[in-house]
């Protein structure tokens, strides 16, 4: 092979790799499907399991929320789809939302998901078109989470019993 | 040295161990990029490794040579240092007094390298025992210090030594694959250490026989 041909394949090859290493160093993931995911990701090749989201979607509606996030965590596996991790973080809204308190650590899980969402979406901005909701953007739903882990005076009102769940 | 060696061998085997090294197996796996100090004992081994002449520059990097190949030898320079000062990192305690001595063991000895100026073979040497024994240190005896794994005796013996050095001592416990990636990083590091272009001898053989006076 002509030498001017390795020394042309092995600067991509190593510019490549250290690429792929400094992605690693950045993005820090955990397991191996994150990691492929990632890959995916950035040559625009990473699906979403439309069957497990499907999955995912009606146990959110049904109000199963362990199973729909567990659903959810198999369609979105490497965590890289920002639709996904907004209705995980909705599922953490919706589990510890009460009438008389909100689950502060569902609540703490909720905020990491949609945060999550929001740094994956184009610009920092999601919006989702799902009439069953009453919160669509990510926005919404993050304040709402911070809302309830946030302790106010407002907590002691008792008309806070006649709130509704969003 | 043969173009598949300066272009793709040794610039994937420094990047290799620059993955490697920064891979911290505790109870999930994390990838730590190298300290501020780490950079700067990486900068001492490049120095060290160019003034005992087991590194010339000047074979990866001159004006006579092609825009490509000058470029292969950057890239081999850069993931050299990268290699290097993640290493050191791997190498060095987490935290308290073992993080401090041997911080300042490494940067005294490879002080002590640059003034004494040993040639490629004899720092090659020493290179090894260091990185060895800093491995030993770290993943062999301070693992065991900080192991969850013992007897009960043992526990004691390990609280009451943390309580007389005011916890110091003691570092974060480590997975059991920890060492066996460190002792791979270290073994892929030094080969490629002692593949790079080395200066080449100077001949006093052409000098003396120019004074000869015969």
């Amino acid at each position: 092979m002509k030498e001017s041909v390795v020394r042309g394949l092995g600067l991509v090859a190593s510019l490549g790799y250290a690429a792929a290493v400094a992605w690693l160093y950045a993005s820090q993931p955990q397991t191996v499907a994150q990691v492929t995911g990632g890959f995916a990701a950035i040559v625009g090749a990473y699906k979403v399991d439309p069957q497990a989201f499907a999955d995912g979607l009606r146990f959110f509606r049904r109000d199963q929320f362990v199973e729909a996030r567990a659903a959810f965590a198999r369609a979105d596996s490497a965590e890289r789809d920002p639709r996904t991790e907004f209705y995980i973080a909705y599922t953490y809204y919706r589990q510890g939302w009460g009438r008389l308190y909100s689950d502060d650590a569902l609540f703490g899980k909720g905020l990491a998901a949609v945060d999550k969402a929001i740094a994956l979406a184009p610009g920092g901005r999601f919006v989702v078109d799902d009439p069953d909701l009453q919160m669509h953007s990510a926005d919404e739903l993050r304040a709402e989470l911070q809302r309830g882990m946030t302790r106010e005076a407002s907590d002691f009102n008792p008309l806070r019993v006649l709130r509704t769940r969003k | 040295m043969s173009a598949i060696r300066e272009a793709i061998v040794l610039p994937l085997l420094f990047l290799t161990v620059t993955l490697l090294a920064g891979v911290q197996l505790t109870t999930g796996v994390a990838l730590v990029p190298p300290s501020l100090f780490s950079l700067v004992l990486g900068t001492m081994l490049i120095a060290a490794l160019v003034r005992s002449g087991a590194l010339a520059p000047a074979r990866l990097l001159r004006g006579s040579r092609s825009i490509l190949a000058n470029a292969n030898g950057a890239t081999v320079l850069a993931t050299l240092f990268a290699a290097s000062a993640q290493v050191l990192a791997m190498l060095t305690p987490r935290s308290g007094l073992p993080l401090f001595f041997l911080d300042v063991f490494l940067f005294v000895l490879l002080l002590n390298t640059l003034v004494t100026q040993p040639d490629r073979v004899r720092l090659l040497r020493s290179l090894a025992v260091t990185l060895g024994s800093a491995l030993l240190l770290k993943f062999v005896v301070l693992a065991s210090v900080s192991s969850p794994s013992m007897s009960r005796m043992s526990r004691v013996m390990v609280a009451l030594f943390d309580a007389a050095t005011f916890g110091t001592i003691a570092q974060e416990p480590q997975s059991a694959g920890a060492g066996y990636l460190a002792f791979f990083a270290v073994g892929l590091f030094l080969i490629g250490v002692g593949s790079l272009p080395a200066a080449q001898p100077v001949s006093h053989d052409s000098d003396l026989a120019r004074h000869d006076p015969r």
